[in-house]
């Protein structure tokens, strides 16, 4: 009998915010499906593009990044510029022929676990109906 | 169309009155068709400098090696951008840079020892036929033609499917074969240390695998973002002739629609990336 396909994610998530957010989703005992793999980062503005396309390189169905609100950041400003590079990111990534159902950037703040929930649980979802990436690319990378 | 006479007077003045101590130039390869970058040191030399329309090569990339000393410089259009990009990014100083730049009717392709006389393709949708900085200029400023569409391939790759995109660039991954070329004669890519040679940790593994040759594509072009001043050099020295222009475009495209930036244009506007506006929304998590 086949197994379901099940959707890897790799989520960064900002230390402040988003990694707070998610914690608060576990606490108050709130479901949500455990395909994301969460990597805890300072900043949303940490997250280094070669991040995300290295992520893809190694097999991942779909990335999320998750940060403070606009005007939250703990930094200040860092989103600010997470949000310039992420945006082109997206835009890029959808040239080289990663559907952009793929990479999420969502702000979660640290009071809203429930929406983390809702964001994990959609993007899974989305991912389950787009099924594996079509490549060759990343199953000959150990 | 030939400059080689003014640029040799120019250059001989420059290095007779002290003003420079080098002029970077081009010169007639030896197969006797191309042009080859020429170092000019002393006066007597100058008359092996030339211009016409093989001088394919960005000197700009050979400033980066001189830069506390002065230096005067044959640039076209394109290349001259490259020159406000180190500029903006503090990497040269303008007091330091005599520029001779040529008007340019644009560049055509060569082989070893041929020309077809056919224009290079990036040559083709170029709307800036005179350099955007210089000290002398060579040739009558040109009128810039009216091109509607200055990005009629990365369109057409645009609308191709997910499926169309991926499989054409895996095929174009799959060939690369990471001689670097690419960086080496980029004058965006001046980092000491590269991510794709870091060890600890290894962005890039060693091998020449598709994933890794994406990894390292998909990488260089990004880092060019907002940057990349489209003198098309990567791709006219990729040995296996990947359509680097496909990809950096896109990003040059992008980045001016939603940022209205252009590379290079000057030497004070903020890159893109190193400032932000807090009204923004930019399509993110709304």
């Amino acid at each position: 009998m086949a197994v379901e396909y099940q959707p890897k994610i790799v989520g960064f998530l900002c230390n402040w915010c988003s990694y707070a957010g998610a914690d608060l989703a576990g606490t108050s005992r709130i479901c949500y499906p455990p395909n994301i793999r969460i990597i805890r980062v300072p900043c949303s503005g940490r997250v280094d593009p070669l991040l995300v396309v290295k992520s893809f390189q190694q097999g991942a169905d779909g990335v999320l990044i998750a940060g403070c609100h606009p005007g939250d950041c703990h930094y200040s400003e860092g989103n600010y510029y997470a949000r310039r590079r992420l945006a082109l990111l997206h835009t890029f990534l959808e040239y080289i022929g990663i559907e952009k159902e793929r990479f999420q950037i969502q702000w979660v703040s640290a009071s809203e676990g429930k929406r983390w929930a809702h964001v994990v649980s959609s993007f899974t979802e989305g991912l389950a109906r787009l099924g594996p990436r079509e490549t060759t690319l990343h199953k000959e990378t150990v | 169309m030939d400059f080689s006479e003014e640029i040799r007077s120019k250059a001989k003045e420059l290095l007779e009155s002290g003003t420079v101590d080098c002029i970077i130039g081009y010169e007639r390869a030896t197969d006797g068709v191309v042009a080859r970058p020429l170092f000019v040191y002393q006066p007597s030399n100058v008359d092996r400098l030339i211009f016409d329309q093989t001088c394919a090569h960005n000197l700009t990339k050979y400033l980066l090696n001189r830069k506390d000393k002065a230096t005067a410089i044959v640039v076209k259009p394109c290349d001259s951008r490259a020159i406000n990009l180190l500029i903006n990014e503090s990497q040269i100083q303008r007091d330091k840079v005599s520029i001779i730049g040529v008007v340019c009717p644009g560049i055509v392709k060569a082989g070893l020892d041929n020309t077809s006389g056919e224009l290079q393709d990036a040559c083709l949708t170029c709307q800036q036929h005179t350099p955007v900085l210089y000290d002398f200029l060579v040739g009558e400023p040109a009128s810039e033609p009216d091109v509607p569409d200055a990005y009629p391939d990365v369109s057409g790759m645009e609308d191709k499917s997910a499926g169309e995109r991926r499989a054409f660039w895996e095929e174009q991954f799959s060939r690369c074969i990471r001689c670097y070329a690419c960086r080496q004669v980029c004058p965006g890519c001046y980092c000491l240390e590269c991510f794709v040679e870091r060890l600890d940790p290894m962005w890039v593994g060693i091998r020449i695998a598709p994933g890794e040759n994406e990894v390292w594509n998909t990488i260089r072009a990004f880092h060019l973002a907002g940057r990349c001043i489209d003198c098309n050099e990567c791709e006219r020295v990729c040995p296996v002739n990947i359509p680097l222009s496909l990809l950096n475009r896109k990003l040059g495209k992008e980045v001016e629609e939603l940022f209205n930036f252009q590379a290079g244009i000057d030497a004070e506007t903020p890159m893109p990336f190193s400032t932000f506006d807090k009204e923004e929304k930019l399509g993110i998590s709304e």
